[in-house]
């Protein structure tokens, strides 16, 4: 796309600031997630904010919002100034709408219906709604708009694209003067995308302000006026339109500071017989074709933003996702994936979001611990007591789980343990092969520590590891070899080469070689 | 829209095979008097039916309906043996008594965040023990058997032109005032916001625990309704009266196709799905099968509905990824 149809340049846009906010601080119980940052909006602008994972955009829209309230800092908007306790509700009424996939419509209603829920426009003298009033001012407003939609269609025959718009619309009757849209683009078609980039472009010109939030950063750059970045819970920099370029943006977004340390890794290939062979594997609007060897005693990174399909990719492989086409062989034999046969020849998983996936919070470590390991805790159908124990302290032990106790309810255990107590599920097992998707999210560093020292000795000891992770310093220091996803494609593959998360995030995002060797 | 529309019609179908299948077996099905004693049979759950289809529109259930008949009628007969209060007096205040019952299962299932299955269940227990503490008592403490001879009470549950029973009339007004509040006021709009979306409800400005507790109330009346009629048309009442109903109503809403996990349905359907249970169970008495069988075939078609529910579900929605994975296929390709 030329420069021109990047929208309106800076200058020509007025410079009323809609939204104020200055040194804004929140943690949540000890952790400053936000650290004195300064954010402010223009009336009638397209504004992305970009950050990695747990830079603070998501909690910085929450205080937007009302969904979480800050402890420190001033927040004006629309020359109003925002109290601390401000609700969800408190920041509809102040023109501050939050576009979410689907989130807040109500299906089994028409889209009038749902614009117009506890607003509905009654008959004169009854308490009876005017639904040919109502549906007539629905479709008024649509029509006003240009969106494609019909007002009295019901919520559930839309796409994910046209809820987006109703939701929009809603927010629009809301007569909302900013508007948040938090990875809208996430599960949309490339003709969705287009349509709703038109039509933030039309709220723009309506002088309505657009808080765009995205790891697209061909997204970013084709809509923003201006991008605020985000690392560590600090502001960065503030760009303006010309400044505006996707390899600017992942240099601010990543840093100098963590280059010189972690980030930069050498990968040395690993060459022990090949364990797991994959080839031309496609699930049908997940991932495509995709082949790789994984080596003896390899960590294999997967890297790739939000939706490239990477924990698509290691739940086909472990089995609980079918594969629609291709092969697998596992220790030179043809394989087909399924959970039982994968836990039967040493193959394991540690899932992403422990809470949902890992653990059950309301059992004991040793339970936790068993669950995996019936075959070997009860060979006929019976569990020894015994053998629980045995394997339980065992786990313990090695994953050094505190409190040492292996009755102790994992829901009570801190995030840390609990994913030891995941991981320990696994080790006490014989492996071959183990699948990790993002293991340390909301974990603490000391603890991170030990889980990578874990991951490395399981990996020296023969085993063969694929990790998926978005935490950049994490797959570029653990990988041996990092593979690069990019819309359900392998788009990049480092091996035998320096290796920082910038390389990592410019592949992902689709920055292409040339634009590297100009910046 | 198309798909509900879709259901009816096989509903209705299905009937017309039923009818027409069991009046050429047996033809005192389709005369005029069983026509009618079926429809008022169909009433009776009907009525319940209509305000447990709001409970379940706002993803509840509420287990007391056939404890509240009960007491209901109970309350009832002990105004007509002990006092000469006339009906018009009377009738008010038992049907105040559901709506009472309703009060309390609303209020503990809002104000402390209780399951709405246990807490209607804590008060089908406690309304059946007090049904049979207030049962009128021979001189030995046996519950009596009361049999009613007041004639404005028996008004209710007898028939009126055509041969029409007031307790059917009763049930289609009720249905049609009940269909046109929840699709044309704001209230209804609430319940079904309620049911389908709590969270957004609420920041959409709805007082949703007040949503909840005004259809536990209204399922209280409609089941203390029913009681009225049930017992003027069997001119007795035993404190055991209602028990199990749960089974017959929960079968009408589910066949009417009115979700289990709230936000869909609506009181059309309802009041198909009574008319057709009322059938199958006149048709099994027709066919001279045990009225045993009945409760194995209602809960054979409760299972049977919901299977068909959830299949429709996943149906439409593997339909509909299809056809997205159709849109994305070329374009992930050319990226």
């Amino acid at each position: 796309m030329d420069v021109q149809s990047r929208g309106m340049q800076g200058e020509a846009r007025s410079r009323e600031i809609l939204l104020s906010c200055k040194g804004i601080v929140k943690s949540y119980n000890g952790p400053i997630v936000l650290d004195h940052v300064d954010f402010s909006v223009y009336r009638g602008e397209v504004h992305s904010l970009v950050g990695e994972n747990g830079a603070g955009k998501s909690t910085l829209i929450k205080i937007i919002t009302g969904a979480t309230n800050r402890n420190e800092g001033d927040i004006i908007f629309d020359g109003k100034p925002i109290p601390l306790e401000f609700s969800r509700r408190d920041a509809q009424a102040a023109g501050i709408a939050c576009i979410y996939q689907e989130l807040s419509l109500i299906p089994g209603m028409t889209v009038a219906q749902n614009i117009f829920l506890g607003k509905e426009p009654l008959m004169r003298g009854v308490r009876i709604i005017d639904k040919k009033a109502m549906n007539r001012m629905a479709q008024d407003l649509i029509d006003r708009y240009q969106f494609p939609l019909k007002a009295t269609t019901i919520i559930d025959d839309l796409s994910i694209a046209h809820r987006q718009l109703a939701e929009i619309l809603k927010a629009l009757s809301d007569k909302a003067s900013l508007m948040i849209m938090d990875e809208p683009t996430s599960s949309l078609t490339r003709t969705e995308v287009e349509m709703l980039f038109k039509i933030i472009h039309m709220l723009r010109d309506q002088n309505i302000s657009v808080l765009y939030v995205s790891h697209r950063m061909e997204e970013v750059y084709h809509l923003s006026d201006r991008v605020t970045v985000l690392r560590d819970g600090k502001l960065v920099d503030v760009l303006e339109r010309d400044r505006i370029s996707p390899a600017e943006i992942i240099r601010l977004m990543i840093g100098h500071k963590l280059e010189e340390k972690a980030v930069h890794h050498r990968l040395v290939p690993k060459n022990g017989p090949v364990v797991l062979e994959v080839r031309n594997i496609t699930s049908l609007g997940k991932f495509e074709d995709i082949s790789f060897d994984l080596h003896e005693g390899e960590i294999l990174g997967i890297g790739g933003l939000v939706g490239a399909g990477r924990t698509e990719l290691v739940r086909a492989l472990y089995g609980i996702d079918p594969i629609d086409a291709g092969t697998v062989r596992y220790l030179g034999k043809p394989y087909v994936p399924s959970v039982q046969k994968a836990i039967a020849s040493g193959i394991g998983f540690i899932p992403e979001e422990r809470r949902r996936q890992g653990i059950l919070p309301t059992q004991t470590i040793r339970t936790n611990i068993a669950i995996t390991n019936l075959d070997v805790i009860a060979p006929r159908h019976v569990t020894s007591r015994k053998r629980e124990q045995e394997l339980a302290m065992d786990g313990i032990k090695v994953c050094n789980v505190k409190p040492a106790d292996p009755l102790h309810l994992v829901g009570n255990l801190s995030g840390g343990n609990q994913q030891k107590v995941v991981l320990a599920k696994w080790l006490v097992r014989n492996l071959r092969l183990l699948f990790i998707d993002e293991p340390t999210v909301g974990i603490d560093i000391g603890a991170k520590e030990e889980i990578y020292e874990h991951i490395q000795r399981l990996a020296a000891s023969g085993v063969s590891i694929i990790l998926v992770s978005s935490d950049l310093p994490e797959l570029t220091r653990l990988s041996d070899r990092v593979l690069v996803l990019r819309k359900g494609r392998i788009i990049k593959e480092f091996k035998d080469c320096v290796l920082t998360g910038e390389k990592i995030l410019r592949a992902a995002s689709g920055i292409t070689e040339e634009v590297e060797d100009e910046a | 829209m198309s798909s509900h529309v879709k259901r009816r019609l096989v509903l209705g179908g299905l009937m017309l095979v039923i009818i027409i299948v069991l009046t050429l077996i047996n033809p005192v099905f389709l005369t005029m008097g069983n026509i009618q004693k079926m429809l008022q049979e169909a009433a009776q759950t009907g009525i319940v039916a209509i305000g447990f289809t709001l409970v379940m529109i706002t993803a509840g259930i509420d287990m007391s309906i056939g404890a509240i008949i009960a007491i209901t009628s109970m309350v009832s007969i002990n105004f007509l043996t002990y006092t000469k209060l006339p009906v018009f007096a009377f009738v008010p205040v038992t049907l105040l008594v559901g709506v009472f019952a309703g009060l309390f299962n609303g209020f503990f299932i809002t104000r402390f965040k209780l399951p709405e299955f246990i807490v209607t269940l804590a008060t089908k227990g406690i309304l059946s023990g007090l049904a049979l503490v207030i049962a009128v008592k021979d001189s030995m403490g046996f519950v009596q058997n009361v049999y009613i001879q007041n004639d404005s009470y028996l008004w209710f549950g007898s028939q009126t032109f055509g041969g029409i029973y007031r307790t059917t009339i009763a049930f289609l007004l009720l249905g049609i005032a009940t269909q046109f509040f929840l699709k044309n006021t704001k209230t209804g709009n609430n319940i079904y916001a309620t049911g389908a979306n709590p969270g957004a409800a609420r920041l959409t400005g709805i007082d949703t625990d007040r949503v909840v507790v005004g259809v536990y109330m209204f399922s209280g009346l409609t089941a203390s309704i029913s009681a009225i009629f049930i017992s003027s048309r069997m001119m007795t009442a035993m404190p055991e009266l209602g028990l199990g109903s749960e089974m017959d109503v929960i079968a009408s809403v589910v066949i009417g196709g009115t979700s289990f996990s709230g936000g869909y349905g609506d009181i059309w359907g309802t009041m198909m799905g009574a008319v057709f249970l009322a059938l199958i169970k006149n048709g099994i008495l027709k066919l001279g099968i045990s009225p045993w069988v009945q409760p194995i075939v209602i809960g054979g078609l409760i299972v049977v509905t919901v299977i068909i529910d959830v299949w429709q579900k996943k149906l439409g929605e593997a339909i509909r990824t299809r056809a997205r994975l159709r849109k994305i296929g070329p374009t992930a390709k050319a990226a």
